[in-house]
């Protein structure tokens, strides 16, 4: 579909079209799109795929170089907050909604239109600025930061400059176990309030970039369509296009947290923990869905390498475009191997401070723009916003109101007596921790439950598809399943039958017992009769078992196991059996 | 034209010498002196090394003629040499009024951050539709349903 409209552009601008050689940007004159770039550098190695490789001999050069060098990394995190409404208008957010249906004169940025705070907005702030152990501002503001996009409709997003509603504080984290474990803690700078832009569509199919040329200023001049819709005095932008973008502005006005970190981390693993930890604490918190692909958590990396023992930072690199925690890890392995091939190669000099995209088709980080030479925004304080006062009761309600972060979480599970593997997959979901909780507070043994939810219950959950809250088992029943098998009642093997029925199909372990006549046999005569009547049908095997094949125990075992349809106590089975079978011989 | 000043002065205090940074707010302009206040905060926000260190402990009356063609390419308008020539008067008068200010004496004033912080002016997390969309997505120039067409973007060198 976008490739038709830019069929339609080449074809009412036929003089537009110059070969690509012709173009330079040097000129000044030019104007080019990043994202055509890309298409090209993607269709370049398609074409070429025999030199793919570069990174991993990157990778082997400076492994010897990269021992001398640590790595500086900070990370900026942009976290939707889940409120119903906008941050400064009513209109609802949903994720998913038809484009630029949830619009309104103020998050379109409408002349006249005031926009008035969302109260949720500041109750979410207070919330994660105490999570992450912050200093809150009682007084702080809001201020307009200005730059020309077409997502961000009134010329401006309003922000918190330079008194954020929070600043300073930490987070703390443990590292999985496959990866050396270890406690960390790392340093927040600040957190602050402010709204997110609308959303600019980019074609998939950018196949065009290698034929098509921008033409020289003015005659072709396009005006900035978004922008003249506000306002009359940005008609005569000069700027070259080649063909249009899509705007959603659904998104535009939507409330952000934006968390800023100090430089801690050394290594992509750590960094891609402490996004991990923000997701957690946000889910725990309940301030946000967290959810990467979705956008609502999304995280910009900057990474400098430094040698060690040298107290200054190096020249730091930006990395957007990271989608996922792996992705976080990966770009900056990749970004930290780069600058140390650069340094081991004498050219430190050649990193330069930059934005670079991670591409995750090619694995790796490229230039998406070189420092934004005078990027001025211009901050001055929101004229149509009073400030944000906060009361110290206000601030105390909330802090009362506070869940038990994953912290402190994983520190009383590490109490129990829970190894650090369990305590990390209990606290990673906030509902499975939860429902773990719950099954403890009703009696039942914390390294069965434990064991029964990261086992069975987990490997349900994924066959499924389905969350913790979604299966039909509730706490209370697991609780009494493991009572029941630790008691006697039912064997193990029969209370995982009782466990896959519940998960499924809900209803209580004493109900299904009963209905299905599941209680353990644990009457030595019982089992007896059912012994004597397997060795009685088995005349053969109980002729081998007494010349000397002992080894048919299991055999007859299994017999009895078949006979009483699993509910034969099992202790109890082979003391009988080997009683009864050794007894004539 | 009215527009396009108020536009000019946002961009005024981006040509302010370095360590000066002004707030100005709507309500207190001209009023009295007590509920106006210049901040006193050093700003030392530098998240890239590209945000502005400021302060406004400074009283300076002289302050720097205005660089009008930068201001145009700030605001992303472009003016005619003519129309630099006709607006840096202009410009120049509002800094000189700015200057004014910064001689007022303050320095027993405690500092705020707002001038109209009595109200907070709250609103609660109701979602509300906007009934007139039809005609706000009518006004816009250029709409392909269900999207806003714009031209694709530009990367300034």
């Amino acid at each position: 579909m976008m490739a038709s409209t830019i069929f339609r552009s080449i074809q009412n601008h036929p003089l537009l079209l110059y070969p690509t050689a012709l173009f330079r940007r040097k000129n000044g004159v030019f104007y080019c799109t990043m994202k055509s770039t890309e298409a090209q550098t993607a269709t370049q190695e398609k074409q070429k795929p025999q030199i793919k490789n570069p990174p991993r001999t990157q990778t082997k050069t400076s492994d010897k170089f990269s021992k001398d060098y640590e790595a500086v990394i900070g990370i900026e995190t942009h976290v939707q907050l889940n409120t119903l409404t906008k941050a400064f208008c009513g209109c609802p957010y949903n994720y998913g909604s038809p484009p630029n249906t949830s619009v309104c004169p103020i998050c379109m940025g409408l002349p006249g239109a005031l926009p008035v705070l969302n109260s949720k907005v500041i109750e979410l702030a207070v919330k994660v600025g105490l999570a992450l152990n912050s200093k809150l501002s009682l007084n702080s503001k809001f201020d307009r930061k200005q730059y020309f996009y077409p997502d961000l409709p009134k010329g401006y997003q309003i922000s918190q400059f330079d008194i954020p509603i929070a600043s300073g504080g930490y987070i703390d984290l443990d590292l999985p176990v496959e990866f050396g474990g270890g406690h960390r803690r790392f340093g927040i700078t600040r957190v602050h309030m402010e709204e997110d832009a609308g959303k600019l569509l980019h074609s998939e199919n950018e196949s065009y970039s290698q034929e098509i040329t921008a033409s020289p200023l003015p005659k072709y001049c396009t005006t900035f369509y978004c922008i003249e819709l506000y306002s009359s005095l940005l008609s005569r932008i000069y700027i070259v296009v080649f063909t249009f973008n899509q705007v959603d502005l659904n998104r535009a006005g939507v409330p952000l947290l934006e968390i800023v970190s100090e430089p801690d981390m050394r290594t992509g693993i750590e960094a891609a923990e402490y996004a991990a930890e923000l997701q957690r604490l946000v889910r725990y918190l309940g301030v946000s869905n967290g959810n990467m692909q979705e956008g609502s958590l999304r995280c910009d990396v900057n990474v400098s390498i430094r040698p060690i023992g040298q107290a200054q930072f190096g020249t730091k690199v930006e990395i957007k475009n990271l989608n996922s925690f792996s992705s976080v890890s990966r770009a900056i392995d990749f970004e930290i191997s780069r600058q140390v091939l650069l340094h081991s190669q004498g050219q430190g000099d050649q990193i330069t401070q930059e934005t670079r995209l991670w591409e995750e088709g090619a694995q790796k980080t490229v230039t998406m723009r070189k420092k934004e030479g005078l990027a001025d925004y211009r901050y001055f304080p929101e004229p149509d916003l009073p400030g944000v006062i906060l009361t110290k009761e206000y601030v105390n309600s909330i802090r009362d109101s506070l869940p038990e972060l994953p912290e402190v979480k994983r520190r009383r599970y590490e109490k129990m007596g829970l190894s650090m593997q369990d305590i990390l997959f209990l606290a990673n979901d906030v509902n499975v921790a939860e429902f773990f909780d719950a099954t403890i507070a009703k009696g039942a043994d914390v390294k069965l439950a434990a064991n029964w939810i990261m086992g069975d219950i987990a490997a349900y959950m994924k066959n499924e598809k389905l969350t913790i809250n979604e299966i039909k088992l509730i706490p209370q029943e697991l609780a009494e399943l493991i009572a029941s098998i630790k008691g006697g009642t039912i064997s193990g093997k029969i209370g995982k039958e009782i466990l896959f029925e519940l998960l499924a199909k809900g209803g209580t372990v004493k109900g299904l017992i009963k209905e299905k006549d599941l209680v353990q046999i644990v009457d030595p005569v019982e089992i007896e009769k059912i012994v004597d009547k397997v060795l009685s049908e088995n005349p053969k095997q109980l002729e081998q078992y007494r010349g000397g094949k002992t080894k048919l125990q299991g055999y007859f075992a299994g017999q009895v196991m078949k006979l009483s349809k699993g509910k034969a106590n099992p202790g109890l089975l082979n003391k009988i059996l080997l009683e009864k079978l050794n007894a004539q011989s | 034209m009215g527009s396009k000043a108020l536009l000019m002065l946002k961009g005024v205090s981006s040509m302010a010498p370095k360590n000066q940074i002004f707030n100005f707010n709507c309500k207190s302009s001209r009023s009295s002196n007590s509920s106006f206040s210049f901040s006193k905060v050093v700003f030392n926000h530098d998240k890239n090394n590209k945000g502005r260190r400021c302060s406004a402990t400074t009283t300076q009356s002289s302050l720097e003629p205005p660089d009008v063609s930068h201001l145009a390419e700030t605001a992303r308008i472009s003016l005619t040499p003519n129309e630099v020539e006709e607006f840096a008067p202009k410009i120049q008068q509002v800094i000189d009024w700015f200057g004014q200010l910064q001689d007022v004496d303050l320095h027993s004033i405690e500092p705020s951050i707002r001038a109209d912080t009595e109200d907070s002016n709250l609103r609660d997390d109701i979602p509300e539709t906007f009934e007139n969309r039809e005609s706000m997505i009518a006004a816009v120039p250029s709409y392909e349903e269900p999207y806003i067409k714009v031209p694709k973007v530009l990367n300034k060198e």
